[in-house]
């Protein structure tokens, strides 16, 4: 017979939101276990780059979700026990047409009314900011919120911390089935035996809509590859995260910026760069439906790595030494899913997070303890349910 | 001269020696010394002439067909393990010219004197450099060439600038080093490499977070000490431990050339 365990919170995903919204849970004297079916930051949260923006969310609830997120960062870096190489460096976004530039302006407006300081940029104040830049950039915004983080570490040094604070965390182990009687969550039966337990949070990222079948829900997430590119590391010659208009154009979904050229337009293509603490660059990325395919491809490296020289040139004399992808469990509209079930209580959804995994952890898991525990929230989260799709 | 026949998979093949031996007669001509079953085709890759295959399997050691070889050095700048040299016997009066790498950092000139050296580092004397020529990325390989007598000519594999000759053997041994890098890429001891082991018990974890394998090796240098420490660590078989996964491209490459520059 395999062991009955129990727990008062059952968090189904080891990823960087199941790690924060264990951390967060345990802060405030949960019991929580982790169930992950393969091991932490083993999806998306291990595949990605480590951006903080600001100025790449909508204006609204995406917003002001990612400006309380950002503010908890900072507590974040000095609370783990892990460095998480939390770096508030700021970040710029590249516009290369007239057309661009004017969007990014209307949007710095916008940004200013919703409460976050977005300033534009001319190529001579670019000058100062950033190395060389391609011929075509007409000129930037500028983020001084904007800030940057080790994906990797921040799951692992989440994790580690609810770990000290009494989390569980169970590796390699499958959810099968979770048992609902009375319309409450009774059970949760794994690989490694069943878990009592009357909260389970679905924090599974790309998994989440085998999870959500168990309970009779459909949780709409699909995954999307985003496909990045790795150079050998160097010395610091990046101190912002940057990203092109286009990639804003394909994450938004924004007419104005989306790529021109068919080919991009196809792979989803933006170009993103940041230098990570220990000197390589990460060149993104893509955004594409290929099913559960994370194998990165010859198109898209290609892609990339043209995309990139044309807004760093001289970044063509680095080597690149990997590639690798990711993928990101993406909703209808590109926000994450966060809330209740009708008719299943003790039930929580904590994904769909569209790329924004990172950016947002912080207050998911901590918008999720609140929930799990008190039962609402300190941020209207009704936005953001799983029925605004119906 | 006569050169020995070599057994490989015990059956005998027809010598590449010999016949690259032949082939120097002509002029400048590549003698491909590796026998290591490792993956490896850096070789493969800087022939422009296909005169070098490594095939389906990395690990294979290259075939070498010196009819198609220009003698060019390239494969002599890339072989990572320095087992290629360059042959030209075409010089006469029983001298030869070898190629060889020189990656020590100090200016090579023709006309300068060095030191000839064999496989196992031991100098076979001195040797006057005819022609010294940089190639190849930022290790900054030197192909150097030394004229020496056909005797020798199979038998050098580097050169020297000065030797550094012990007088009396050193008189007490170093202590074993505790923190040895087990990656030198991302510099990572062993110590820590079992710290991460004992919490992480997959192969790609271990990866991940140790970092072992995710410098600009790609794990081609310490991807089989990080298994054996993973087995080693979880008492696993080694077969048990698998592989890491190769993901494009399998080598550094320039960003310009993966955009489309010419290189």
């Amino acid at each position: 017979m395999p062991e009955v365990l129990s727990s008062e919170v059952v968090i189904i995903g080891g990823g960087v939101i199941g790690a924060a919204a264990a951390y967060y849970l345990c802060k405030e004297g949960a019991e929580v276990m982790i169930v992950e079916e393969d091991d932490l930051a083993a999806g998306a949260s291990g595949a990605c780059d480590g951006f903080i923006s600001l100025q790449t969310k909508q204006p609204g609830v995406h917003l002001e979700l990612a400006r309380e997120s950002s503010a908890l960062f900072p507590s974040l870096a000095e609370e783990l026990d892990d460095d998480i190489e939390y770096s508030p460096c700021g970040g710029i976004m590249l516009a290369t047409t007239a057309e661009q530039l004017k969007e990014l302006k209307a949007r710095a407006k916008k940004m200013k009314a919703a409460g976050l300081e977005v300033e534009t940029l001319s190529p001579s104040d670019l000058k100062s900011r950033l190395p060389e830049v391609g011929k075509d950039v007409k000129g930037a915004s500028y983020c001084a919120q904007d800030a940057q983080v080790n994906p990797i570490a921040l799951t692992l040094g989440l994790a580690h911390k609810a770990q000290e604070m009494g989390a569980t965390i169970l590796r390699g182990t499958k959810v099968e089935n979770i048992v609902v009687t009375n319309n409450r969550v009774r059970e949760v039966h794994t690989s490694s035996g069943s878990i009592h337990s009357r909260r389970v949070v679905c924090a599974a990222g790309t998994g989440s809509n085998r999870i959500g079948k168990m309970i009779i829900v459909d949780i709409p997430v699909m995954p999307q590859r985003g496909q990045i590119l790795v150079t050998e590391p160097r010395e610091k010659m990046l101190d912002v995260i940057l990203c092109g208009a286009e990639y804003l154009g394909t994450k938004g979904n924004i007419a104005e910026l989306l790529p021109q050229d068919e080919e991009a337009a196809k792979l989803g293509l933006g170009f993103t760069a940041e230098q990570t603490a220990s000197g390589n660059f990460l060149l993104g990325s893509t955004r594409e439906f290929a099913g559960a395919d994370a194998a990165t491809t010859p198109e898209a490296i290609n892609a990339i790595a043209k995309n990139a020289m044309y807004y760093l040139p001289w970044i063509k004399e680095l080597d690149v030494i990997r590639s690798f992808a990711g993928l990101r469990p993406c909703s209808p509209d590109g926000l994450p899913i966060l809330g209740t079930v009708k008719g299943v209580k003790g039930f929580f959804i904590a994904t769909g997070h569209s790329g924004d995994g990172i950016c947002l952890a912080p207050i998911t898991g901590k918008l999720i303890s609140e929930l799990v525990l008190d039962g609402e929230t300190s941020l209207d989260i009704e936005p953001l349910s799983l029925y605004r799709f119906k | 001269m006569r050169v020995s026949g070599r057994k490989e998979g015990g059956e005998t093949r027809v010598d590449p020696w010999s016949q690259a031996w032949e082939r120097a007669a002509a002029g400048a001509v590549a003698v491909v010394d590796c026998g290591e079953r490792i993956p490896c085709n850096p070789c493969e890759e800087a022939c422009t002439r296909g005169a070098i295959e490594v095939g389906e399997d990395i690990c294979a050691p290259p075939r070498f067909d010196p009819g198609l070889c220009d003698g060019c050095g390239r494969c002599v700048a890339m072989c990572p393990g320095m087992a290629v040299f360059l042959l030209d016997r075409s010089v006469g009066n029983g001298r030869a010219r070898v190629t060889v790498p020189y990656e020590m950092g100090e200016e090579m000139r023709a006309g300068r004197e060095v030191w000839a050296m064999d496989g196992e580092g031991k100098p076979l004397g001195k040797a006057r450099v005819v022609g010294a020529k940089k190639r190849g990325g930022r290790a900054g390989t030197t192909l150097v060439t030394v004229e020496v007598d056909e005797g020798w000519a199979l038998k050098v594999r580097g050169v020297r600038d000065r030797l550094i000759t012990l007088e009396a053997p050193l008189e007490a041994e170093a202590e074993p080093l505790k923190e040895y890098p087990l990656c030198r890429c991302e510099e990572v001891s062993g110590p820590r490499v079992g710290e991460v082991a004992a919490e992480f018990a997959s192969l790609r974890s271990l990866r991940r977070f140790s970092r072992v394998g995710l410098g600009y090796c790609q794990g081609r240098f310490c991807q089989d000490m990080l298994r054996e420490r993973l087995a080693r660590a979880r008492e696993m078989e080694e077969g048990e431990v698998g592989t890491f996964r190769v993901r494009p491209p399998v080598r550094p490459v320039k960003l310009g050339k993966l955009g489309g520059e010419d290189a």
